[in-house]
């Protein structure tokens, strides 16, 4: 089982043992190359709160890890800056990684007979899912949380932020059936490790989404339905 | 469950007599054909290909594959624990005949169900799934309850790994169950 990362755990332990995780590092402006430092010396560094880039971690490495208390201790506008590079990191490196994955697979297919171009098809419905939830998020959720944090739009209600973020859960659901697709129902002729580099992809994304999907829902949602509330009052 | 058939046999009142035996009792409306490069085009939608022991053997980089699809007519009874590869006598009666592509098209239907593929059932649910239909629509179209549909979606899901409307429908469409709009 992981270790839970601490101020104190060495940055490289930690990639060592999942690798993966560099996908969150990036968003911090973290690249490999980390050497032998500890987390608090790397946060100091970059001017990254330690606390917060802790409960991030931690939050994607175990799946079973709740950071609602730690995470309350931030203010929207933390919460929310991750999420924006969350949200650039989805546009500007995951989607266009597995794009090029998939596009170089069927290049490389000449087999009329696989599914491949069906499942890419499947692919740009459930990418263009993703980019309008960024799209939302950066012209209406996030401005109208961080309004509510500056007590800046007293006409906030319950209601509004009760209509938040549906459809996350739809988008997690048609990535897991994109896997799927690529697991179970292959079909013809095809590059073998190319098909496995896009479910590679596709994978590192799921996992990326189900943990971000945590934060956005059991954080930054009752976090905005709090701040309505106080709005209100 | 519907099925396709070619028959592939040298005797041709052989080959006659076996289509008209589909035709009657099984309501299978076989094709005869002459050499395997017949079946070869559409042999993925071939569930049942009844053929002798010579063109088997002739052809057997084609048939191994799809033993589990083929009926092999010997002139001699071999062996039941034969693998997957079903036989009968050319000499059976008309009664054996029948027993054993009862028992061929049944133990068939029970390997597809095993292996993940949908029943009939689950395939019109998945058809108007695909077409757009809620299930309130599917029930009152299927003329099934509300209860009997989610359960049929959850049984398409545990055997495709698909839960979305999205996934199955391009699901349905990659397996020609729906046209593409």
């Amino acid at each position: 089982m992981k270790t839970f990362a601490s101020v104190d755990s060495k940055l490289s332990d930690i990639i060592v043992d999942e690798p993966a995780v560099v996908t969150v590092l990036n968003r911090f402006g973290i690249r490999l190359g980390v050497g032998d430092s500890n987390i608090a010396k790397i946060c100091d560094c970059k001017n990254i709160d330690r606390d917060f880039f802790v409960a991030i971690i931690n939050t994607y490495l175990h799946e079973d890890y709740f950071p609602e208390r730690i995470m309350a201790s931030f203010g929207a506008k933390e919460i929310i800056n991750y999420l924006r590079m969350t949200n650039v990191y989805y546009e500007r490196f995951q989607i266009p990684n597995i794009e090029r994955h998939f596009h170089f697979l069927i290049s490389k297919t000449d087999d009329g007979e696989n599914n491949l171009a069906l499942i890419l098809t499947f692919f740009n419905e459930v990418k263009g899912e993703l980019l309008k939830r960024i799209a939302d998020d950066n012209s209406r959720w996030f401005p109208e949380v961080l309004a509510l944090e500056h007590n800046t739009d007293g006409c906030a209600t319950d209601t509004r932020v009760e209509q938040f973020d549906e459809g996350s859960d739809t988008i997690e659901d048609k990535i897991d059936d994109l896997i799927n697709m690529f697991i179970i129902h292959l079909k013809g002729d095809f590059d073998n490790n190319l098909a496995y580099a896009v479910l590679t992809a596709l994978v590192n994304l799921k996992k990326d989404i189900r943990q971000n999907n945590r934060i956005r829902n059991r954080i930054l949602r009752p976090l905005a339905a709090a701040l309505a509330r106080q709005s209100e009052s | 469950m519907t099925h396709h058939a070619c028959i592939l046999l040298t005797d041709v009142s052989l080959a006659d007599r076996m289509h008209t035996l589909l035709l009657d009792v099984f309501d299978i409306d076989a094709r005869i054909v002459g050499t395997v490069d017949e079946i070869t085009a559409t042999a993925d939608k071939v569930d049942c290909i009844v053929v002798d022991s010579d063109h088997f053997v002739a052809n057997v980089r084609f048939f191994l594959p799809r033993q589990s699809r083929t009926l092999v007519i010997t002139s001699h009874r071999v062996a039941p624990d034969n693998g997957d590869l079903r036989t009968i006598a050319a000499d059976a009666d008309r009664t054996q005949i029948i027993n054993a592509l009862v028992y061929f098209f049944e133990s068939g239907d029970e390997q597809a169900s095993a292996s993940g593929v949908l029943s009939q059932r689950e395939v019109e649910v998945l058809r108007l799934i695909a077409s757009g239909h809620i299930n309130k629509e599917i029930a009152d179209k299927l003329a099934i309850s509300l209860n009997t549909v989610l359960t049929h979606r959850k049984n398409i899901t545990a055997k495709l790994g698909i839960k979305s409307v999205s996934g199955l429908t391009f699901y349905a469409m990659m397996n020609g169950l729906v046209t593409p709009h």
